[in-house]
């Protein structure tokens, strides 16, 4: 099933990175990828990373409910988007995917807008905030329900294959995801269609506070691949290129018929769950702390500076430059100011039941 | 009813190449019920596709299929069997446009058999239909008739939301009726007056039609005049079409197989008493299911009988 050209092996017994953490290029291959491109990932880490403080200014300020911390998932992030054809391909991720966004493209705005659950966000404040969607760059609305979106991502595949679309579907979700019945019934779907579908886990070693030897008793997330008769891959999800090489074989090993794989990126969330959590109830500060000396965006800057890409003048620039649109993006989002109250009876159907019409009524006599 | 459905689903299928059929034993098999036979030798595997023994696989699956683009008729053996794929139900396919403000959707069937009446035991009997109605984002029917079936299920495979579409199967082979080979389409959200009458409304859905229309027989026997509502869809249901009939009868009974508590009569009962208070002669009343799992010993005695129709007809008469 698997041809001798593709690089990557899958079932690796240790984690695939390609480069260490000194920013080395280890790999068995030469690094091939135009400067711009390596900037490129960069700039995106550096936005992810910038947007998650940002996110915990809005949080601290009132501005929102609820944040989910992605910090320590942007070399995953970026990976996972550049590997893909974004717009043409689909994406179904999950909620700690604000990285992610940023990697695909949705203007930080339209990101503002979601947190704030304005009259920003393209959505209509439907959902709680870090429930991103974009139906213009094919991006799924996510969805609360651990793994749900699993099964129409593999649909979607299958759409995508009786149309011969050329398009893949890739789905991320977190280790807890693993453990749902929609991931089970979803991975059988796509493996069985052979459809073009790529699921990659965000391993982060914690679901909320439950860690991953109460999640599965599997050697890892990966070897699940073996009961649905398509590849795994183990990969170093702080590094960059691992995520992204990795990824960009599976993508395309799917595209060209081979079928569904998995692959399981080892990150680690800096922050707690999420901004009703404290992560120090379950997990040692030192932990966290170690984790941090293994920095995704800090290995990359030392790559690129070996690569003669990277110095303080630019880094100093780009911050300036990102920190400036984000400013902007997020005052342009909250002066868009409420959804209309009424809004919250539309698009339960194409067409209002008369149950709706008569229930939006008695509100609107209520605001009158 | 049963080759009203695989008639439906051939139009559609032959009218439109989005429209698919995908479930348990649907292709080689044509569905244990034969909904599906022959479909899969005339389209091929791809659009009558055998899929994995998963609920939460096959109705999930039909949400992608559709936020793609493909309109997807997704088969449930029994609907008892629903509630592994209720959470694509219930967090995906009806909440789909909604929770993206409209930029996707997901126009699909999910196609089930309900009802009891066939020695089933509880997981072959149940009438789930009050699950759905209590989630925004779904349109339920619940068929009673070949001619109905047909027109239905073509309209809710036409309609641009997703659809639960349950086929009572003790009416699969019961009921024989002229089925026009032409194209027709009846509008989900519309009852149908069975029988004229003055004295007291009927209103019943699905495989209780039967019992319902029996007790209407029984009490025109000795002159009293029933009116029949069938809703046909029972969300949204047809509130215009009840109201006339009680407001112009004063007594009315709601009927169905469902357990009672929180269900589809219940519901209309209440709309009832709100709107129509002043001008009723007694209380609304329900003759349905009850709050057990449904018990095979008793198959028939769990539904509404034509005798316990009756009495709930001569409490609201003497009322």
């Amino acid at each position: 099933m698997i041809k001798d050209a593709w690089t990557f092996k899958p079932f690796s017994a240790a984690p695939i990175a390609l480069m260490d953490e000194q920013g080395n290029w280890v790999a068995d291959f030469p690094l091939e990828l135009p400067p711009d491109f390596l900037r490129g990932l960069y700039r995106d880490m550096l936005a992810a990373r910038l947007l998650d403080e940002k996110f915990v200014i809005l949080i601290r300020t009132g501005k929102t409910s609820f944040i989910a911390p992605h910090a320590g998932h942007e070399a995953a992030h970026v990976g996972i988007a550049h590997a893909m054809q974004r717009g043409h391909d689909w994406l179904f991720p999950y909620y700690r995917d604000m990285g992610l966004m940023v990697a695909m493209g949705m203007p930080f705005k339209e990101i503002f807008g979601q947190m704030l659950g304005n009259a920003a966000d393209p959505a209509k404040g439907r959902q709680m905030p870090s429930h991103p969607g974009s139906r213009a760059l094919n991006i799924f609305t996510v969805c609360s329900a651990i793994a749900s979106h699993i099964p129409p991502a593999a649909g979607a595949a299958v759409s995508m294959k009786l149309k011969g679309t050329g398009q893949v579907s890739v789905c991320t979700f977190g280790d807890g995801a693993t453990s749902e019945g929609d991931w089970y019934a979803g991975l059988n779907f796509a493996a069985v269609q052979g459809a073009p579908a790529v699921f990659a886990c965000l391993n982060n070693r914690y679901a909320i506070s439950v860690d991953l030897s109460h999640q599965t008793a599997a050697h890892s997330i990966a070897d699940k691949a073996h009961a649905f008769g398509i590849p795994g891959y183990r990969v170093d999800g702080m590094d960059a290129l691992a995520s992204y090489f990795v990824m960009r074989e599976v993508i395309e090993r799917a595209r060209s018929g081979h079928g569904p794989a998995l692959v399981e990126l080892e990150v680690y969330r800096y922050g707690p769950h999420s901004s009703a959590d404290d992560d120090l109830r379950y997990r040692p500060k030192e932990e966290v702390e170690a984790a941090k000396k293994r920095d995704p965006i800090e290995r990359f800057r030392r790559l690129l500076e070996k690569q003669g890409l990277w110095n303080l003048e630019w880094e100093e620039r780009l911050r300036a430059d990102l920190k400036a649109r984000i400013d902007r993006a997020l005052e342009e989002a909250e002066a868009m100011g409420e959804v209309p109250a009424l809004a919250m009876f539309d698009d339960v159907f194409a067409e209002p039941t008369w149950n709706l019409i008569e229930q939006r009524a008695l509100v609107q006599e209520e605001l009158r | 009813m049963i080759q009203a459905i695989n008639a439906a689903l051939d139009e559609e299928m032959a009218r439109d190449a989005r429209v698919m059929v995908l479930g348990e034993d649907v292709g080689k098999r044509g569905g244990v019920f034969l909904a599906t036979e022959g479909l899969q030798q005339k389209y091929g595997p791809d659009r009558v596709m055998d899929t994995p023994l998963s609920e939460a696989a096959i109705i999930g699956a039909a949400v992608g299929m559709a936020a793609h683009g493909m309109r997807p008729v997704a088969e449930i053996q029994f609907a008892d069997y629903v509630f592994p794929g209720f959470d694509q139900l219930v967090s995906q396919a009806a909440k789909l446009r909604y929770r993206s403000g409209g930029q996707f959707t997901a126009p699909m069937v999910v196609r089930m058999p309900s009802g009891g009446g066939v020695r089933g035991g509880h997981h072959h009997s149940q009438s789930p239909e009050a699950h759905f109605a209590h989630t925004g984002g779904l349109k339920t029917i619940v068929v009673s008739t070949p001619y109905d079936t047909k027109g239905l299920l073509k309209s809710a495979i036409r309609d641009d939301d997703p659809v639960i579409f349950m086929e009572p199967k003790r009416l699969y082979r019961a009921l024989k009726e002229e089925v026009p080979s032409e194209e027709y389409l009846i509008p989900i959200g519309k009852a149908a007056v069975r029988r004229e009458g003055s004295d007291i409304s009927l209103i019943s859905y699905g495989g209780s039609m039967i019992e319902t229309q029996k007790a209407a027989e029984e009490l025109a026997s000795v002159g009293i005049s029933a009116e029949v509502i069938d809703l046909r869809t029972v969300m949204p249901w047809d509130k215009e079409a009840v109201l006339n009939s009680v407001a112009k009868t004063g007594r009315v009974l709601v009927i169905s197989e469902a357990p009672r508590t929180a269900s589809i009569a219940s519901e209309v009962a209440a709309t009832i008493a709100e709107e129509l208070l002043d001008q009723l002669e007694a209380p609304p009343l329900r003759v349905t299911g009850f709050d057990t799992p449904y018990p095979y010993a008793q198959d028939k005695l769990y539904m509404p009988t034509v005798t316990r129709i009756l009495n709930a007809a001569k409490r609201a008469l003497d009322y």
